[in-house]
């Protein structure tokens, strides 16, 4: 794909040269030599080195906050993801973090040879199939486990969700040869990875006969629906938790045990701007008894992102933006923060283990996957 | 066949047509869907770029259209019906009842001064609130108070136990015996040879703009409610300050242009005036307080009339007006409810914030509300963005022969060039009923 | 005559004059001077509230005299008079006062003083009020005709209106051809129509009908006489025409700025946008590598208009380089864009999506053009640009004709600063001259685009039918007398007058001056220069004005 092709599919050309994306980019506000829209304008004028070869290509969290209000509708992340594929055929990379372990994992896991030891966080008490027309799409969490010297909690969401899903009645089939959905390769350029993986997915997806596939992770919610669609077949309906959750809660209500805390709700930008689900999440928390649900400063389209997206270029401008989401969350006066996204969690933590750093004032609150929240309402608190 | 027209919408455009086709000797019935003539000109404070007092250039035109041997003026009259075609088309139209005996009247404000009922004002763009029983604002044209029959008491709460009505106090106190409790709407039928459609616009809602914290800040305002505060004749007397408890003079002011404008997630377009009406507010912002500066966010300043360029050089030089090339990216606020504007300066290319006493949004203009259901009335066509269909050819013909359009219903423009269309749109009229 | 009895009615004009004096104040000071029985202050005087006090004064005070102190004859002294009118008093009998523009706007921050020159004004003007004496309206027949100089697209759509209404029209165009600026365009923006095809079928119309006469390859030489009666001296071919017309039309149009010694013109790879339009029409583009600089010669230090109409020029000829050469890279740079209202800004995006390249430059620091290329530092961007090109064009603006002043002199209408014609007022008067019977419309006025202009050209065309099909004008007796014992038939006051409104004629007495009252502006030169004190301006005469003079001088 050609820089021309790239700024067709976008339709840079429609930019109004206004600003309200860098002046809305969490990035830009604590990295002033990163503009959205000065990259899109150097685009425009045939400047691809200053593209491919600047660090802050990779830098973008591609949130979508900048988009979400482009008065042009140009799709910068979609610009950002297609820029880095070129830049990646420069060799240039951003800075992994976390020394490129998650990216080394995807790209092992696209090896169709490598085979996963991947259930081995099934406990007793969740019970799964290989019957059912639905489908538990678990993701990177068993490796998270492995990964952080924190409780990243994501293995801990996994086990709620099935919880929940249990029950509901449903005994999902939950795959042992599934694969990293490619969402990061795809967001750092490695298309070619990605369509691997994809493709491997959608074959033993296929194999297992499902209906329906539930996501606790937004990220291979959004990749599933939004990506997967351009280069392989799932003939499946797809649904995050919250949206199952707030159907089954429509439609028939379930027994919550009380819950007595003050809660505030942080969108992941993956499903909240990226896929518009915003009161989803909120109707389950909602209705939860004895819970109280507070509003963060940014909230729903103006959400603020955890600060990093596909384990690159996390830095200390992503620390600000972490701390600051956590203060924003603090000021509620909320005692926990509740997410659904299991990177979201991890971020959060992430920030709130290196105190005393002089890159941002100490901050402390419980941060929750939302399916931890509502599992443990469901009696025999499995997680608390 | 008839020699008489139709204008519909009493704005400036709809005046300006009534008062030169009823000069060159035409009957003209002005049909006006609010209480009074006057339209959007007579809410705003002032007119680029000369300052001069809106309502006071307004006004005489106003009273020369109310008292024109050959017009007839129907307030608180919606347009229902129009059948027949170029040269002959028989009009229906609603004359809602006002409870108040127009004719015997005198607009005196003794009942609105003792009605007990308070109602939303909507002239003052909801700030601040009116009686049921009122007039719909000072100069109202014509003097004839009405009755408000959503608030009214006696209207809405029904008979006592022992059989009385709630209320009647205005119908105590009026000497001119004008209130009528029993008055009914009216069905009137016209015989018009043309019509000409005026009906102006709506300023945009920013609500959907959730990154500008309109509602959700008190000292976030519209331009049209910038307009009224500003306004001798305003909710506050003229007295510019700022909507939150504190009560306090704004010393700076940013005033952000394209809201809701030139987005492909709002309105494509631009609104075509908003430069100008931000760069008057902002004088006017310094001439109430000359230590008052404001800054106002640009992406093209559109300064292209008639002394415009030096109306906004003036702005700079005199007035304490600093222009900044950005389009606000937020707007978030202040323990002390002050409104703190985040944007990219795209002149430096670094993102700034700016803590401002008072917020002043340039939100798009829209066709009114009732655009469409006036199309279908009419059988004619709007475009792509609900504005009355003509052709740059045609600038004031609509879809349908016989019928005009002219002003802010068929495009955006300001006021000089919307009375010029007025007159265009009279000599077209004057080409089919001559 | 009676006893005078004086109403003063001063206008806060909301806070235009009472957020910055004391108009209660004021009022009672009023109500303290000799002969006024009765005063009040009003939000607004003119409004519907105001009116029907002065109404309520005349009838329960008995006034017969009325002054209103607030903002400024031009627009409010009719609807005054008309009230004293409708109330039974002679609208002569009114005096205004201007306490807006000579008060609370020149002294803005000095309330003491601004009220005390209020106070000082009224004074005065209740002292000329008492010598007021009623005069009679005067009535003059319009001849039925129009005359519209200009014979463009406005000159042409405002005959065609006017004749299709039932009126006589004398078109009188300065070239050999009808059309004017549309006959050097190629396509017009924003349907992309042929200029040709839009300007040909009008002038086929005109030359067709029958009430309409075109006058080609003439001028107006002179004019005289006044609304209703004008007398219009054609010159053509070396032959002079007088022509009676009821109204005059200005739509002289403007013209392209030759842009002599700017960004290297050379006519050839530096071109004009109007230069271009004829290579486009000729299908003579084969320049792949274009850019056009826009404001060139416009929104500078000596010219600092805007003239509206460039930015679109530059867009659509840029896609129409676009639409003959595709693989044409074509940059525009700008300072702001102009894409105004609906259509042209999704004009601008189409644009865009042709890739048509826009950048952002500043007055401080211009393009640079030399032989091969354009250098423009980006100022969105922060960087200069480099751009190869094999044609640069220029979007310069529109300025007025170089024969607009004559031509005002003659109608003895204004011009602005940038001379074009200066309409009645900007913002409720866009098509009406001042003088009655005068009316402008199109580029005459203000660059304006093709709409507009049509807009205007038809607005202009009612504002002329008004005094057409009335038939009758009512003249302001605000003329000047001339006492036939005391002059002397010396004539310097028909040398002087500028409206041709006064001359010497023979009577039995000797040569003796007289008014050609429907002429007279009142404008008082004849007056002032009368070596007899012969001539009296009516409601402006030497015993008002004395007492006038007199009590701002009593303290």
């Amino acid at each position: 794909m050609s820089l021309e092709d790239i700024i067709q599919e976008t339709k840079t050309f429609y930019c109004l040269d206004c600003g309200k994306c860098t002046g809305l980019c969490p990035v830009s506000r604590y990295n002033p030599a990163y503009s959205p829209r000065v990259m899109l304008e150097n685009a425009l004028f045939g400047f691809q080195d200053d593209l491919t070869y600047n660090h802050d290509l990779f830098s973008c969290l591609t949130c979508y906050a900048c988009s979400s209000k482009c008065p042009g509708d140009v799709d910068y992340p979609l610009f950002i993801q297609k820029a880095r594929a070129l830049a990646l055929d420069a060799g240039q990379h951003g800075d992994c973090a976390h020394s490129g372990t998650v990216q080394s994992l995807a790209r092992l896991m696209s090896n169709p040879g490598v085979s996963q030891n991947r259930l081995e966080w099934l406990s007793d008490g969740l019970r799964i199939s290989t019957q059912s027309d639905t489908m538990f799409f678990v993701g990177c969490a068993p490796y998270f486990e492995h990964i952080f010297d924190f409780d990243s909690g994501a293995i801990d969401a996994v086990k709620a969700s099935l919880k929940i899903l249990n029950h509901c009645g449903i005994e999902p089939v939950v795959l042992p040869n599934e694969r990293c959905c490619g969402h990061d390769m795809l967001w750092t350029g490695d298309v070619e990875t990605f369509r691997r993986l994809a493709e491997h997915n959608a074959a033993i997806i296929k194999e297992a006969g499902v209906k329906k596939i539930i996501f606790s992770c937004p990220e291979g919610y959004r990749t599933f629906k939004e990506d997967y669609p351009k280069y392989v077949d799932i003939d499946c309906e797809l649904q995050h938790i919250s949206e199952f959750l707030a159907d089954r809660i429509a439609e028939n209500g379930l027994d919550f045990s009380e819950v007595k805390r003050k809660v505030t709700y942080h969108d992941p930008c993956r499903l909240g701007r990226h896929l518009g689900i915003y009161e989803q999440p909120r109707k389950v928390i909602a209705a939860l008894p004895g819970i109280e649900l507070v509003e963060m400063e940014h909230n729903k389209e103006e959400s603020l992102c955890c600060g990093t997206s596909a384990f690159v270029n996390c830095d200390s401008c992503s620390k600000q933006i972490r701390v600051d989401r956590l203060l924003e969350a603090k000021a509620t006066g909320a005692d926990t923060l509740i997410t659904s996204c299991p990177k979201c969690q991890i971020h959060f933590r992430c920030a709130m283990t290196n105190k005393g750093e002089e890159k941002g004032p100490d901050v402390e609150i419980e941060v929750m996957d939302l399916v931890n929240l509502v599992a443990n309402a469901l009696g025999d608190g499995h997680n608390e | 066949m008839s020699d008489a027209v139709l204008v519909i919408g009493g704005g400036i455009a709809g005046i300006q047509a009534s008062l030169d086709l009823a000069d060159m000797g035409k009957h003209v019935y002005l049909v006006e869907k609010s209480p009074s003539i006057g339209g959007r000109m007579a809410q705003l404070d002032k007119t680029f770029p000369t300052n001069d007092c809106s309502i006071c250039i307004l006004a005489p035109k106003m009273a020369d259209c109310y008292d024109h041997s050959n017009t007839t003026i129907l307030t608180y009259s919606e347009v229902k019906e129009i059948t027949g075609s170029a040269g002959d088309f028989t009009v229906t139209v609603l004359k809602k009842a006002r409870y108040v005996d127009a004719k015997k009247c005198t607009g005196c404000g003794e009942c609105t001064e003792k009605c007990p009922a308070k109602a939303p004002d909507l002239f003052n763009m909801g700030l601040g609130t009116r009686k049921a029983a009122y007039l719909y604002f000072l100069q109202a044209v014509p003097r004839v108070a009405l009755i408000d029959q959503e608030y009214c008491i006696r209207m809405t709460k029904g008979l006592t136990k022992d059989g009385k009505p709630r209320c009647g106090v205005c119908k105590d106190v009026c000497q001119a015996g004008a209130i009528d409790f029993d008055q009914q709407d009216e069905e009137i039928t016209l015989n018009v040879g043309a019509i000409i459609i005026a009906t102006g616009f709506d300023p945009y809602d920013p609500t959907s703009l959730t990154e500008y914290g309109y509602r959700r800040y008190k000292n976030v305002v519209t331009a049209m409610e910038y307009e009224r505060l500003i306004c001798a004749s305003g909710p506050t007397g003229g007295h510019l300050k700022r909507l939150s408890a504190d009560d306090r003079d704004p010393k700076t002011i940013a005033f952000i242009q394209c809201v809701g404008s030139r987005d492909l997630h709002h309105n494509k377009y631009c609104a075509s005036v908003c430069c100008m009406h931000s760069t008057k507010e902002a004088i006017l912002a310094n001439e109430h307080d000359p230590e008052i500066h404001s800054y106002i966010f640009y992406i093209d300043i559109r300064a292209s009339g008639k002394g415009f360029q030096d109306y906004v050089a003036r702005a700079k030089k005199e007035y304490n007006v600093t222009y900044i090339r950005s389009r606000v990216a937020e707007i978030a606020q202040d323990a002390g409810e002050n409104p703190v504007i985040w944007y990219e300066d795209t002149n430096s290319r670094q993102v700034k914030s700016m803590t401002v006493d008072l917020v002043v949004l340039a939100t798009c203009m829209v066709p009114r509300t009732d655009a469409v259901g006036l199309a279908a009335i009419t059988h004619t066509a709007l475009d792509e963005y609900k504005f009355f269909q003509t052709s740059p050819l045609a600038p004031v013909d609509t879809t349908i022969p016989g019928i005009f359009a002219c002003g802010y219903c068929q495009g955006p423009m300001d006021i000089p060039e919307s009375v010029a269309q007025a007159s265009a749109a009279a000599a077209r009229a004057a080409e089919i009923v001559s | 005559m009676s006893e005078v009895r004086i109403g003063v009615f001063v206008c806060h004009c909301g806070s235009n004059i009472g957020g910055w004096l004391d108009v209660p104040e004021v009022a009672e000071y009023a109500r303290s001077l000799p002969n006024v029985v009765f005063a009040q202050d009003n939000l607004y005087t003119c409004s519907e509230a105001g009116l029907s006090q002065i109404k309520n004064g005349i009838k329960e005070h008995n006034l017969n005299r009325v002054i209103v102190a607030s903002c400024t004859p031009r627009t409010h002294e009719p609807l005054f008079k008309r009230v004293c009118q409708e109330s039974g008093l002679n609208p002569s009998l009114f005096e205004f006062v201007n306490i807006r523009e000579q008060c609370s706007w020149v002294h803005m921050q000095q309330r003491e003083a601004a009220t005390q020159k209020a106070k000082d004004l009224i004074r005065a003007g209740a002292a000329k009020a008492s010598l007021l004496e009623p005069q009679e309206d005067i009535y003059v027949d319009v001849e039925p005709r129009a005359l519209i100089i200009g014979g463009g697209i406005a000159g042409l759509t405002t005959a065609l209106t006017i004749a299709n209404v039932g009126f006589d029209v004398k078109l009188v165009e300065k070239e050999k051809e009808l059309g004017g600026l549309l006959r050097h365009l190629y396509k017009l923006y924003p349907s992309n129509e042929e200029a040709a095809a839009v300007i040909t079928p009008r002038i086929e119309a005109v030359r067709n009908h029958p009430r309409i006469e075109v006058f080609n390859d003439s001028t107006v030489r002179d004019v005289r006489g006044f609304v209703g009666n004008y007398d219009v001296i054609i010159a053509s071919d070396g032959k002079e025409e007088t022509i009676k017309t009821g109204v005059i039309i200005v739509a002289t149009g403007a013209e392209e700025l030759k842009p002599q010694g700017l960004y290297s013109y050379d006519g050839q790879k530096v071109i004009t946008q109007m230069e271009l339009e004829q290579l486009l029409a000729d299908g003579n583009v084969s320049a792949t590598k274009v850019a056009m600089i826009l404001c060139a010669g416009a929104r500078i230090p000596e010219r600092t208009y805007c003239s509206r109409t460039c930015c679109m020029t530059a867009i659509k000829n840029a896609v129409l380089i676009k639409k003959q050469s595709p693989e044409a890279q074509v940059y525009i740079l700008y300072r702001d864009l102009q894409t105004y209202g609906t259509e042209y800004e999704e004009y601008l995006r189409m644009s865009k999506e042709m890739g048509i390249r826009y950048i952002k430059y500043s007055l401080s620091n211009p393009p640079t053009v030399s032989d091969g290329g354009v250098k423009v530092y980006h100022e969105l961007l922060g960087r200069e640009l480099n751009l190869e090109t094999d044609l640069v064009v220029l979007a310069t603006p529109l300025v007025p004709h170089s024969d607009a002043k004559e031509l005002a002199k003659k109608l003895k209408v204004p011009l602005e600063q940038n001379k074009f014609f200066l309409e009645a007022h900007v913002k409720l008067r866009p098509l009406d001259f001042a003088t009655d019977g005068i009316y402008l419309c199109g580029c005459a006025s203000w660059p304006t685009d093709v709409e507009q202009t049509i807009a205007q050209a038809l607005g202009a065309a009612s504002r002329a039918l008004i005094p057409l099909t009335k038939g009758q004008v009512k003249v302001e007796p605000i003329v000047s007398s001339v006492d036939q014992d005391k002059c002397i038939g010396c004539g310097i006051c028909e040398y002087l007058c500028p409206y041709k409104a006064i001359a010497v004629f023979p009577t039995d007495k000797g040569d003796r001056a007289s008014t050609i009252v429907a002429s007279c502006k009142g404008c008082g030169v004849c007056s002032s220069h009368c070596p007899m004190m012969a001539i009296t301006m009516q409601n402006f005469n030497d015993d008002q004005i004395t007492a006038q003079i007199a009590a701002l001088a009593a303290v």
